[in-house]
């Protein structure tokens, strides 16, 4: 293990070069705010993200965070700057992050963002530019998954819109996710008693003003919605065969080479729409065209599902060492993100860094 | 020899439940400083050093180990962060002071019976307001380790220090989470337990502090 002066020299001699090469891809240095707005976070992921954040209390009372990673950092940069169009960010911070104890992690990263690009390679470019500088590590292997996949996947089952929207909302949550399966599994949902006494005094509500306000919410909105419930199928969901599906689906786990024909034949077998699998798997097979023979790359369809705000393609670079897995660089696509901090609408964005961390180690 | 640090919760039904309940043990509490005084002793018993004290307070000198035990409620340990659970042991659990922290919504939100319809209605509701739903509650830890047990994640914690029932009706709070034992307060407020809204059954327990476990004066609880 490296230490002090040594460490340091070796970390500047790194992301110079890694920066110089970043350039060259036509990715342009960019100073992020060290400090976010915690309200922005909270209202992005939720109460739980003070947990893993450094927070405080400024003078006026509103609170702060460290940046817990750098690609938030970079869009809240491209919204600040009010950018439009297509723009390549790279960087070289420090993330810091709690870990389930409480302690402090501090993470010196080298990254890029492609934000708002609609080139269809826009994941090779990606993926290509984060992986260049450590290519040459012995062993290196890459495990590559995609969150649209299963979004295609489940939207494609015979099942209810609100299923369909509560397994995709939670796939990046494994624990509630395998809870989610056991209850469509055994098609608990509604205790039919409570909906009967409630059938009773929906009489009494549609009688009212329904642009009265109850809690926060219109009487219109609750009478629509408990109308929307009562017509639900409840005894046909196939939950059995459903989930059978999905879990036989996450169990996909194949070299990139084969990972096109797998999930097709995994679609025909289970006879869901294949046309719609077809489009979006171009992206997975420009990726095997353009690196699949220069790296060990499998796909997964489970990988990557513990960062909330992946949508698409999911990526980490790792070695093993003593049966210890080593993460050296990881990343992914999040369309949703600037618009959950405050841009506009949803744009196309994916980013990846290097942990300089792990890479000084070596 | 040190005297063993006991405190007793300093008002209310927990503090007459928690006299009732060392007298049933052959230990008077006898507050011989006068009635309005915080300081007590047990009678016969020269091993004591007794304190009254907010049933809160008392979770907290049990953590920092300047009392040996003390009777609370299990709501109140399991509120404060798990390190507590660490150094504060439950005893015993005592037969009153019973009451579950639930969720509750307005009693005229007839589409959310559980809490798989909060979860469908919270992210219905970030998206037609943009923002979260707003959670009344003086449980902020547990309302919230219960909530994202249940996949319900679009929410956003109120704390409130008392008359949290009334949050719904005042634009304060979408729900709340309370500590209630029969459930008449939450109806008289117009709100409704979730079906499977219940985060914690609570009750008095006497608690010591974790090296006092082994205290022979323990045995008078056996």
């Amino acid at each position: 293990m490296k230490k002090g002066l040594e460490k340091k020299k070796l970390k500047e001699d790194f992301s110079k070069k890694i920066l110089q090469f970043f350039k060259t891809r036509k990715f342009n240095f960019t100073d992020l705010d060290l400090l976010i707005d915690t309200s922005l976070l909270t209202e992005r992921s939720g109460e739980q993200f003070k947990k893993s954040t450094l927070t405080y209390r400024d003078l006026l009372g509103k609170e702060v965070s460290l940046r817990p990673d750098l690609t938030v950092s970079t869009a809240l940069k491209y919204i600040q700057e009010k950018k439009t169009k297509e723009e390549r960010f790279c960087y070289y911070g420090t993330a810091y992050r709690l870990n389930k104890k409480g302690d402090l992690k501090v993470f010196d990263q080298l990254g890029c963002e492609l934000i708002n690009s609609l080139n269809k390679n826009a994941s090779l470019i990606l993926l290509e530019t984060i992986l260049e500088p450590i290519k040459k590590i012995n062993k290196l292997e890459v495990s590559i998954g995609d969150m649209g996949l299963f979004k295609i996947l489940v939207e494609s089952l015979d099942l209810p819109d609100r299923w369909k929207l509560r397994l995709v909302r939670h796939f990046s949550r494994k624990e509630y996710f395998s809870d989610l399966l056991k209850r469509l599994e055994t098609n608990y949902d509604l205790d039919q008693h409570t909906i009967d006494v409630d059938t009773e005094r929906l009489k009494d509500l549609i009688a009212i003003d329904q642009s009265k306000v109850i809690g926060g919410r219109t009487v219109a909105e609750i009478v629509r919605r408990f109308k929307k419930k009562l017509k639900d199928p409840r005894d046909d969901y196939k939950g059995k065969s459903n989930v059978k599906i999905i879990k036989d689906f996450l169990k996909i786990n194949v070299p990139l080479l084969e990972a096109e024909r797998v999930i097709i034949n995994f679609f025909d077998k289970n006879r869901l729409p294949v046309k719609n699998i077809q489009s979006y798997l171009k992206k997975i097979i420009f990726i095997n065209q353009g690196i699949g023979k220069k790296y060990s790359i499998t796909f997964k369809t489970d990988f990557g599902r513990n960062t909330e705000y992946y949508t698409g393609l999911v990526f980490l670079a790792y070695i093993k060492k003593k049966n210890q897995m080593i993460e050296l660089a990881s990343g992914g696509e999040y369309n949703n993100l600037l618009k959950t901090l405050g841009y506009k609408k949803n744009i196309p964005s994916l980013g990846g860094a290097i942990n300089l961390n792990q890479l000084i180690n070596l | 020899m040190n005297k063993i640090k006991l405190a007793l919760p300093s008002k209310g039904r927990l503090k007459e439940d928690s006299l009732k309940f060392f007298q049933s043990k052959n230990l008077k509490v006898i507050n011989a400083f006068g009635e309005r005084n915080y300081f007590f002793n047990i009678k016969n018993n020269n091993q004591i050093e007794g304190t009254y004290l907010h049933a809160k307070e008392i979770i907290e000198r049990l953590n920092d180990g300047t009392l040996d035990m003390g009777i609370s409620g299990l709501d109140l340990l399991k509120e404060f962060p798990e390190i507590y659970s660490k150094n504060v042991k439950i005893f015993q659990k005592l037969d009153f002071g019973f009451a579950d922290l639930v969720v509750a919504v307005p009693k005229d939100w007839l589409d959310v019976q559980n809490m798989a319809d909060l979860e469908e209605v919270s992210f219905e509701f970030k998206e037609k307001y943009g923002r979260r739903m707003r959670v009344a509650t003086k449980y902020p830890n547990l309302t919230e380790s219960f909530f994202l047990s249940k996949g319900v994640s679009q929410f956003r914690i109120m704390p409130s220090l008392g008359a949290t029932e009334s949050y719904p009706f005042t634009g304060s709070a979408e729900l709340i989470t309370d500590i209630t034992s029969t459930g008449s307060t939450l109806k008289a407020n117009n709100l409704r337990v979730i079906t499977d809204g219940c985060i914690l059954k609570s009750s008095a327990c006497l608690f010591v502090s974790k090296k006092f476990l082994n205290n022979k004066f323990l045995k008078h609880f056996k």
